[in-house]
Order: C-alpha cells, then structure tokens, then sequence
C-alpha cells in the first residue's frame, strides 16, 4: 500500500531520488547528480549519507586515472520506497487520501 | 502523519522538474562528442572544398557523411555500465533524423540546382542551424543557441567573406561546432 516516506519526502532527498530513478538503475557521478539538483557538495554528501544508512542509495568511490570519482546509484530496495512514495503523492493528489 | 495536497502536488512537480532536467543534461552529455566529430567533418569537409576542383567535393563530402553518421548513430548509444553492452538509447531516431535532413539536402539541391557554388556551400550551415534551433525549442535550450550562431555565422561568411566561404565555413562551421560540443559536454 502507498505511504508517506519521510525520508524520502524531505526537498533534496526527494530530488536525488527522481535523479537517480530516472537513470533506470545505471550510477550517476557526484557532479552530475549536484548540477541536476542544484545542491552544495557537504549538503548533497550529508543526504546521500542519510539515504545511504536507510538502504535507499549505494556509493562507489573509485580512480579513473589519478582522478576519484564517486558515483551513486539507487538500490532495489531504494526503487520501490521511492515508487511507493509517488504513489502516495498520486492519491493524496487524487483525493484518495491524505488529511 | 499525512500531508495536504497542495503538498503533494507540489513533490510531484519537483520529481518531474528533477527527471525531466536529468533527461536535458544526459541528453547534452551525448550530444557534445556528436557535434565534435561533426565539427570535425565539417572542418575537413569544407577546407577540402576551398583547395579541390568542384568535380571532386562529392568524393571527398560522401565518406565523410557516412564517417559522422555512423559515429552519430554509435555515440547516441548509451554508455557500457557495470560490463552490460551499451543500450540503442536514441541512437536509431537520431541517426533516421540525421538521414531524413541528409535526404532534404539531396532533395532540394535536386530541385533548386544553384548556379552558383556559394550558395551551395553555404546553405548545410543555415538548413543545420534550423535544425539545431527547432532542437533547442523542443528539447534542450542550449541548441538554441548553437543552431542560431550556426546560422548567423552561415549568412555572414556569405555576405562579407565570399572569396573564403569555405574556409569560413571550416573555421567558424567546423571550429563552432566543436566548441560548442564540448560547451554541452560540459553541462
């Protein structure tokens, strides 16, 4: 059934979830899931972090030449609460439920 | 505890915002590298014109368009991830769309046969400058602007710079493009 996720819900968790749900499973770098959603480094690495403990989001950090780069994608697990959590947004919109 | 549905409606215009802005910068990070091989082609293309007799431009324009329509084709694939083998992507309607604007060149040359070569070389910079500007309305503004300078920069290599419109058309043409590839790349 569709329920609020409060984590999820909160503005810029909520874009780096549409962010990476969008990419259909495939990893998005650091810097472009900043430029998409407009966020300063610390505050979109505290949020991955939070998402990250919750099992919504994995991080890899690797080299690519001497450069690191950090890429983030959204887990199974990440997918559905995010699915669920629209749907909710869908049915409070509907008038299905909500207060 | 629940939220109002201003609320929600609100969340799912941010999730939409945030897809459809992921969707522009994926679709700029594929389309940089295609508009430099383009540059590239055109930069040899059209110097080739200014230093080969008219008879030869078709020997010289024929690989060349096939060598930048295949690599439009095999970069609008979407990258290897995780070792899977690329996905089609876009590749199949941009390389359809890139035939089809191929088959208006060949059709209207066809119809309209300039008796004079300037025209002929300057009109791929203005027909590729209306695409890139009807791109930009659609899709992904930034073509706007690229399909404008193209354009502008086609009219004024053939009103000022006539004797050296091919080798305008290689510099500014060939040389736009290319910067204007790793300007989207770089989005």
């Amino acid at each position: 059934m569709a329920e609020l996720d409060e984590l999820i819900h909160q503005p810029l968790r909520l874009k780096i979830m549409a962010a990476l749900h969008a990419e259909h499973g495939e990893p998005l770098e650091f810097s472009r899931l900043k430029a998409i959603t407009l966020a300063t480094d610390g505050n979109l690495g505290s949020h991955l972090t939070t998402l990250e403990k919750a099992g919504y989001v994995e991080i890899a950090k690797d080299f690519v030449g001497k450069k690191p780069r950090t890429r983030v994608a959204m887990t199974p697990a990440g997918r559905q609460a995010f699915r669920r959590h629209v749907d909710y947004l869908r049915e409070v919109v509907e008038g299905v439920s909500g207060d | 505890m629940g939220i109002s549905r201003t609320e929600a409606a609100s969340a799912l215009t941010d999730i939409e915002r945030t897809a459809g802005r992921s969707r522009e910068l994926r679709g700029y990070q594929i389309a940089g590298p295609i508009l430099m091989v383009w540059g590239v082609v055109w930069a040899i293309g059209y110097s080739a014109m200014g230093l080969l007799p008219v008879e030869r431009w078709g020997l010289v324009w024929l690989p060349l368009d096939v060598v930048g329509l295949t690599a439009t084709v095999l970069l609008s694939r979407r990258p290897r991830t995780n070792g899977q083998a690329g996905k089609t992507g876009m590749g199949w309607r941009i390389g359809v769309g890139s035939m089809a604007v191929a088959a208006f060149f060949v059709g209207t040359y066809t119809v309209f046969q300039p008796t004079t070569i300037e025209p002929a070389i300057v009109y791929p910079g203005l027909v590729t400058g209306l695409v890139y500007t009807m791109v930009g309305v659609a899709f992904m503004p930034r073509f706007l602007w690229i399909g404008a300078a193209v354009f502008v920069a086609s009219l004024v290599g053939h009103f000022l710079f006539q004797p050296w419109l091919a080798f305008w058309m290689a510099a500014v043409g060939g040389g736009g493009l290319i910067l204007a590839g790793l300007w989207l790349r770089r989005a």
